[in-house]
């Protein structure tokens, strides 16, 4: 029995995800009637039956039925603890791997060191494979993965007189002038670049490119806040400033979320974005379907002055501690894990492949779209892992909303937020 | 003892006396009615309850320990500035929100009473937007209000008043008002109904009489109709502010409480608190209080409404 309830679509919230594998080591078919409860977040249409038909097939082979439940990703969290709370988790979750302490300090996740340090842990490249660590341990499988680049709109470029196969967008000081040259031209009625400011957590997302290239950082290494030191006021100004002193962004980046801007490029309204690879794989579909017609090109996020970072998000696949079938749930697991499984998953899904095989195949590889998203998971760098990062998130977008708004000094409205961060994480 | 305790000591005793016979004489009554309320402490009582006691412990979001603090989420919060913050946002979200939706439902009611053309047509049409999902208004108006591809900006844009589109609900002094607009949309037309179902209960011939006595249309608005429909203005008002009050599916979708915090409300800012962030102890503590607050307002606003000798 496979019921999907809220679906969505291509997964917000910064959420993530992936698989491979081989067909474990025998499963409990003989486990006559038993149920599995797998969750996950925002299976939109393009993924849907990508479920339905794997969860069926591994109902005949396992014999087992798998109780599949997919919610939004507005939703996921609470419903992971309230399931948890109420001792009624499911057996296999999707869960984004930045929540794992939450999970981790209420003893729900499962270590699943077993399968990480053994044969199937080579699947994973190593960083994606450490993402997934937590106190020395394995707390999930990589399921999914994504990175961002700078897409750019060739043809404002061409129309401003800037050259859009050599778009020279190497450092943030390269964009800023490139998007001054497309504001300044008289040529675009487009803005040049779009600036995500809205009340959201992806705002923060968006930010900390910027944040981590001037040197900043969010936690110490005991994980306690320094979001206030000057490299920080440098990057939030220069964030800032893109609005307020060069006016380069869209009207109004405070009622702006990362989905907006990302459909104003998709729509060629925008100069440049950066984006996920399914920005470039939605213009691609649209192109075809002669919705759209304009060029786009991928650059690799700018670097700052002390380097370039390219913000990677993974989301794991784990074992609830209140399972019990977790025998079952690693067959699962191993399941999901198949090679071609992966593959289309993240071919119908477009996130990165998280298993190397699957990476190294010439879809994603020899890709336009898929190519500079692979090249920058070196520059690849993670939110970091607190129990509370929700909590932080939003302070810190909060904290970028008063320097977007003119309301504080970006140094003030950091130290602002640095005090309060003290305050909650003491 | 004072005459005056010996007085005020016969008099409670009497009156315990007399409570006690009234709950003799209607035993079989209470013995009645004990399944409901038993069923109504169960599922109201226990819950706020539960509430309170949660306010007292700290209950981080990463464990599943609780540790007891007594009243420290309530002196910390008093003692925040951001608390004053989401009242005054919570007060002004509630005081403009039920004044809009009061005014516009009694124009709309005073014309849909008279006489005019369509008017069947106007009583469906009114209802509709009471009739929709609010997140799906909430939704509506925020693409509406969209800097980029809100109707709004584009009309705007056409008339040559704005030279670029305007974001609303992204500017900090005005994106409040983004949301009251579509508050007051979505709760007018419940107020306009019941507005309108007091002024047809007002008999004719006052009307008739006032006219014959010279009255204007203003005055026999000003002496018959407001008197005539105080005790529904001030029901349809208080429901109003409860609603507006506890209201989070129309700011939340709209602004998520932003930006930078301003459209937060205090049922806002419970969820953030409590269910976004884990810390379940500081937002029961700020559901106590919001709580504390409603209940005030609805015993003084009852006392002012029963004291002209109306009853509910």
């Amino acid at each position: 029995m496979i019921a999907i309830a809220g679906c969505t679509g291509d997964g917000n919230g910064d959420g993530t995800g992936t698989a491979d594998g081989n067909s474990g080591d025998g499963g409990n078919g003989d486990d006559g009637g038993q149920s599995i409860q797998f969750l996950t977040m925002g299976v939109g249409d393009n993924i849907k039956q990508f479920f339905e038909e794997n969860n069926a097939a591994f109902e005949e082979e396992y014999g087992v039925n798998v109780e599949f439940t997919s919610v939004t990703w507005d939703n996921a969290r609470q419903t992971v603890n309230n399931r948890v709370d109420g001792g009624q988790a499911p057996d296999v979750s999707r869960w984004p791997a930045r929540w794992i302490p939450q999970l981790v300090g209420k003893g729900a996740l499962e270590p699943v060191d077993d399968l990480m340090d053994g044969e199937f842990g080579e699947k994973f490249a190593e960083g994606v494979a450490n993402g997934t660590m937590y106190n020395g341990s394995h707390y999930g499988v990589p399921w999914a993965a994504s990175n961002k680049c700078l897409y750019y709109n060739k043809d404002v470029f061409e129309a401003a007189g800037l050259d859009p196969e050599n778009p020279s967008l190497d450092t943030w000081q390269d964009m800023l002038s490139a998007a001054k040259t497309i504001t300044e031209s008289g040529e675009v009625s487009v803005p040049a670049l779009g600036l995500a400011g809205a009340d959201a957590i992806e705002t923060g997302s968006q930010y900390y490119h910027y944040h981590w290239s001037y040197g900043a950082d969010l936690v110490d290494d005991e994980g306690m806040p320094v979001v206030n030191s000057d490299g920080a006021a440098e990057a939030l100004s220069f964030y800032a400033d893109l609005h307020l002193e060069h006016g380069v962004t869209q009207a109004s980046p405070l009622s702006s979320t990362r989905q907006d801007i990302r459909q104003l490029f998709e729509n060629g309204d925008l100069g440049m974005v950066i984006g996920h690879v399914y920005t470039g794989l939605n213009i691609t579909e649209s192109q075809e379907k002669g919705e759209v017609d304009f060029e786009y090109g991928i650059a690799q996020v700018p670097k700052g002055p002390e380097g370039r970072y390219s913000l990677f998000t993974i989301d794991t696949l784990g074992i609830l501690s209140q399972s019990e079938h977790k025998d079952i749930a690693r067959d699962l697991i191993r399941f999901y894990f198949d090679e071609e499984r992966r593959f289309q998953y993240s071919k119908q899904k477009g996130f990165l492949p998280v298993v190397k095989a699957v990476g190294e195949r010439e879809y994603f590889s020899e890709s336009k779209n898929w190519g500079p998203f692979v090249e920058a998971g070196q520059y690849a760098r993670a939110r970091p892992k607190l129990s509370n990062f929700s909590q932080f998130n939003d302070r810190m977008v909060q904290a970028i909303q008063e320097a977007l708004a003119d309301q504080k000094s970006p140094q003030k409205a950091l130290d602002d937020a640095q005090s309060d961060l003290e305050d909650a994480m003491s | 003892m004072s005459l005056a305790e010996e007085y005020s000591k016969t008099d409670g005793e009497s009156r315990l006396s007399q409570s006690i016979a009234h709950l003799k004489q209607n035993r079989r009554a209470y013995f009645l009615i004990a399944p409901a309320a038993v069923f109504l402490l169960a599922v109201v009582g226990y819950p706020i309850l539960e509430t309170f006691r949660l306010s007292l412990y700290r209950s981080p979001a990463d464990s599943t320990i609780e540790t007891f603090v007594g009243l420290q989420h309530y002196v910390e919060i008093v003692n925040s500035d951001i608390f004053y913050r989401l009242l005054w946002q919570t007060g002004r979200w509630v005081l403009v929100g039920v004044a809009g939706k009061t005014l516009l439902g009694l124009l709309i009611a005073v014309h849909l009473k008279n006489d005019i053309q369509g008017r069947k047509f106007f009583r469906t049409a009114f209802l509709i937007p009471w009739g929709i999902p609010y997140a799906i208004s909430a939704v509506v108006f925020r693409w509406i209000e969209h800097p980029q591809f809100g109707y709004l900006n584009a009309v705007l844009l056409k008339l040559g008043v704005i030279d670029q589109g305007i974001g609303i609900l992204g500017n900090p002094d005005i994106a409040w008002l983004g949301v009251v607009v579509a508050d007051v949309w979505i709760g007018t037309p419940f107020m306009a109904i019941i507005f309108l179902a007091g002024l047809q209960s007002i008999p004719q011939d006052l009307y008739e009489a006032a006219a014959i006595d010279g009255a204007e249309r203003w005055h026999q608005f000003r002496y018959i109709t407001l008197p005539q429909l105080k005790s529904v203005i001030l029901m349809a008002t208080l429901l109003s502010t409860i609603w507006t009050f506890v209201s989070f599916d129309v700011i939340w979708t709209m602004t998520g409480g932003g930006p930078i915090s301003t459209t937060a409300t205090l049922v806002i800012h419970i969820y953030q608190v409590g269910l976004q962030n884990g810390n379940l102890g500081r937002g029961a503590a700020y559901s106590v209080i919001g709580f504390l607050f409603l209940l005030l307002f609805a015993i003084v606003y009852l006392r002012v409404y029963t004291r002209g000798g109306d009853e509910l």
